[in-house]
């Protein structure tokens, strides 16, 4: 804000002349692709190492052309379409590269575009900087235009830097792979996380608040995955693909017979949305949106009894949403496993990747183990989330209308992970409880009691990440988010990686997740799950002592 | 005898190399109000989250009611209220919902005087927080300490964003709590305000107490102002003792007296005066006589 200011010419007036309101236009321009273009690069950075990482992990795995027939072999059911997509020439580097790349980083790319999206647009109107803004030498139609600029930057350097990583990738002997193609590739795997700018920044002028423009865009994310996980199971609704932004994604086939025809809609769409946005700024006024937010409410004071029935108010909503993810994850793993039982007990190659990743026991067993790892996931994100809230509330000023009342740092702090590591508990009950539900009725050979104990061991690793998280909240506040989400990913990433290709045991040890017994392939291990919450409550309590002696941080 | 509502001793907060505050010593009274006064970035708030602990001194000690402000930090908030001068509460919360989150927390809230500031304030309580103005969420936090009635009110610029109807019933307020005996520690901008309100005047310039005392008391210490026209030649003031910045205009002449008036009123006596004024400093220059260009600090970068 200030820089826009600082734009302006000293003696103020109208005065100034074109060079200078154009000078002033692209602060707003340059602001915001400063945050993006930095974020683009540490993106992009994280892409290009996902990419190599697969590909140069298949081709040192499977050396040969009949290890590599056998694993295209195993992973052409429908479960395994239904979240990563159809599976085309895994006998290829390529091939395989692509598959277990394009979903993931969409994902990750399209999450990243909302929030960004909706945090620079509807978040600084939010908290009033936009009014500052906009009180400058600018309309609310060129400022949005400008931000969408600045964030188009941070999406080419998110680009570039995947592409430049990748096409050296392709001019390496292990990894044969065109300049073209790879570029290609690049714009498959980044394309989501620009329509999805253009969709947060659209959503961002419908509704009130950022929290809701969040919502929104992922609300229509979340349809577009189910469409597409629909499409690529249901052969006689593959149409579908067509109506989900997710499914024009999968459309580009990169690496695996190019389909450019599929960019139409995507960059359509992009330049519609983003056009929509920049017109709506225009037309309406500062803090309203096109659907009125109700600003009055009877009052519902049930919960508001204190600092944890507050925290659970105010997330009420998020806490819906997450659990409806737990949900609809395990119920959409769970409900092929018969399906998978049975093409995974013809390809000999699924042995080797399943034995790392659950041990030597029945395929069924071992097929579910790999669905509580993915379910996971999402348990430890729900949970440790409540972390990265109890920050926030720090960071706005809000945590010290409680602080300033007769209430003690200490129970404020251990209250807040209580609740997390709750949030967990519930997560791993109703993951638990939903996939036994759902084994229990295609006859296999699996207790609903092993399978809802699986769901519980979910619990301990979660419970260690929001111990870490908490630490974090203590030691070094305003790295929270940072230090909760690299914890949860990396354990994801090599618990996942080191599973399917051979990984050493030091990097396996550093992932919470490795630590978790692969049930109900393996009884839950008592004792690693004991040591998890143990390091958890080793950092609750320190981060217990630490925070109620440090001073309170605000933004 | 009771315990007084502040007592600091030395207290001191600093960030690095930036000294925020420095070796304050303060006490209050029971059912007095103290108002708080300095230029931004003096260490008014950091004064106040030092009393709070909400941060920790870097040297010294605050007690509030004999209980110290960091480690009896809970048995101290039983007894005060707090107002900050930006309120950020939950937007997705309506006032009526904020105020009875606050009340439940603070353990006892006089619901029907609670309904009363309501009123007095003009607040809609069905409303959502984010759907209020400034001004109005800033009535939200007042309403929520005062409705507690606390022993102690800890004030930072509470009339930010009040319009002048609704300052003149924060001022009421004010009076009321006084009333009662509640103390009320008032850190300002507005001098009208805390010349309006306060028993006491305490005055902080970069991070130091620079004088602190009643109205009468700084007044007393500061220059009177002397205004006379004469219809004859106006007399030579320059020997006068405690007679300074003498102006002459023509027959009129204005000079700032310190001290004793006596010596002045001789000289005049022998001249032919025609009209004759003197007032006391205003608050406002009794501020500006401790921040005037001569006290600039350059290295004042606190907060």
């Amino acid at each position: 804000m200030s820089a826009e200011l600082v734009a302006l010419p000293a003696t103020g007036g109208n005065a100034a002349g074109p060079a200078t309101v154009a000078r002033s236009a692209s602060v707003t321009a340059t602001r915001a692709a400063r945050h993006a273009v930095r974020a683009g690069a540490v993106w992009g950075l994280a892409f290009g190492a996902y990419i190599a990482s697969q590909a140069l992990g298949y081709a040192s795995a499977y050396p040969t052309r009949a290890q590599r027939a056998a694993l295209a072999g195993q992973f052409s059911s429908g479960g395994l379409n239904a979240l990563m997509g159809p599976a085309r020439d895994l006998s290829t580097v390529a091939g395989y590269t692509a598959w277990k790349s394009l979903t993931v980083l969409t994902i990750v790319g399209s999450v990243w575009g909302l929030l960004s999206a909706t945090k620079m647009l509807r978040g600084e109107e939010d908290t009033g900087r936009w009014e500052v803004l906009l009180a400058g030498r600018t309309t609310a139609r060129r400022a949005t235009a400008q931000t969408l600029v600045g964030l188009g930057a941070g999406l080419v350097t998110l680009f570039s830097v995947t592409a430049v990583i990748t096409v050296i990738l392709g001019r390496g002997s292990k990894v044969p792979m065109a300049s073209g193609s790879a570029l290609y590739f690049a714009l498959s795997v980044t394309c989501g996380a620009g329509l999805y700018v253009a969709g947060g920044a659209l959503a961002g002028q419908l509704v009130a608040t950022r929290r809701q423009a969040a919502a929104l865009t992922g609300g229509f994310f979340g349809v577009s995955f189910a469409l597409r996980a629909v499409a690529d199971t249901v052969r006689s609704l593959s149409w579908l693909r067509w109506v989900s932004p997710l499914g024009w994604v999968e459309e580009l086939r990169p690496l695996t017979g190019s389909h450019p025809l599929a960019l139409a809609p995507i960059a359509a769409s992009t330049v519609a949305m983003a056009a929509g946005a920049i017109w709506l700024a225009g037309r309406r006024d500062l803090d309203a949106s096109v659907f009125p937010d109700r600003s009055r409410a009877r009052p519902r004071t049930a919960l508001l009894t204190g600092p944890i029935g507050l925290a659970v108010r105010l997330g009420r909503g998020g806490l819906a949403g997450w659990l409806a993810a737990v949900l609809a994850e395990t119920l959409l793993l769970t409900s092929v496993t018969s399906q998978e039982i049975k093409t995974l007990r013809h390809t000999s190659g699924a042995t080797g990747v399943f034995t790392r990743l659950s041990g030597h026991a029945a395929i069924g067993k071992a097929y579910l183990s790999v669905v509580f790892l993915m379910v996971a996931l999402v348990v430890m994100l729900m949970a440790a989330g409540q972390i990265v809230a109890a920050r926030h509330e720090e960071a706005a000023g809000r945590l010290d209308h409680l602080l300033v009342r007769p209430v003690s740092r200490t129970r404020w702090y251990v209250e807040r992970v209580a609740l997390a590591v709750g949030i967990g508990l519930l997560g791993g009950l109703v993951g638990g409880a939903c996939a036994a539900a759902v084994v229990s009725g295609q006859h296999l050979d699996v207790s609903a009691r092993s399978v809802v104990a699986a769901g519980l061991n979910m619990v301990p690793p979660t419970a260690c990440a929001v111990g870490i998280a908490a630490f974090a909240l203590a030691v070094a506040p305003r790295l929270t988010a940072a230090v909760t989400y690299t914890v949860i990913t990396w354990s994801f990433l090599v618990e996942l990686l080191g599973g399917i290709t051979a990984s050493s045991r030091w990097l396996l040890d550093t992932s919470l997740l490795h630590q978790m017994a692969a049930a109900p392939a393996r009884a839950p291990n008592l004792l690693s799950s004991g040591l998890l919450v143990a390091v958890s409550g080793a950092c609750v309590v320190a981060g217990a002592l630490i925070f109620a002696r440090r001073d309170l941080v605000d933004e | 005898m009771s315990e007084a509502p502040i007592r600091t001793a030395g207290l001191s907060k600093r960030y690095g190399s930036v000294t925020a505050l420095s070796d304050l010593d303060l006490e209050l009274a029971p059912g007095e109000v103290l108002g708080y006064l300095g230029p931004n970035g003096a260490g008014k708030t950091t004064t106040i989250r030092l009393l709070l602990g909400l941060i920790h001194p870097s040297a010294g000690t605050a007690t509030i009611f004999g209980l110290d402000a960091r480690d009896d930090a809970v048995a101290a908030h039983r007894r005060l209220g707090y107002v900050p001068g930006e309120a950020s509460l939950w937007p997705s919360l309506t006032g009526a919902e904020t105020l009875h989150l606050l009340g439940r927390i603070q353990g006892r809230v006089d619901t029907s005087y609670r309904d009363e500031l309501t009123q007095r304030f003009d607040l809609d309580p069905s409303m959502k927080v984010r759907a209020y103005s400034k001004g109005n969420r800033q009535k939200l936090v007042l309403i929520g300490a005062l409705m507690t009635r606390p022993d102690l009110l800890l004030l930072d610029e509470p009339t930010s964003g009040l319009d002048p109807l609704m300052e003149q019933a924060f001022r009421e307020c004010v009076h009321e709590a006084r009333q009662r005996g509640q103390t009320v520690f008032l850190s300002s901008h507005i001098l009208s305000e805390v010349e309006a309100l306060c028993d006491r005047v305490a005055i902080l310039r970069s991070g130091r107490l620079v004088d602190t005392g009643t109205l009468a008391q700084l007044r007393h210490l500061s220059s009177l102002t002397v205004e006379a026209t004469f219809d004859g030649t106006v007399p030579d003031l320059s020997r006068v003792p405690g007679v300074s910045g003498v102006e002459v205009h023509g027959q009129q002449l204005r000079c700032q007296v310190q001290g004793e008036i006596e010596p002045l009123l001789k000289v005049l006596a022998h001249s032919r005066v025609h009209e004759l004024l003197s007032r006391e400093p205003s608050l406002e220059e009794l501020f500006l006589a401790h921040y005037g260009p001569q006290h600039e600090e350059p290295h004042a970068d606190v907060r």
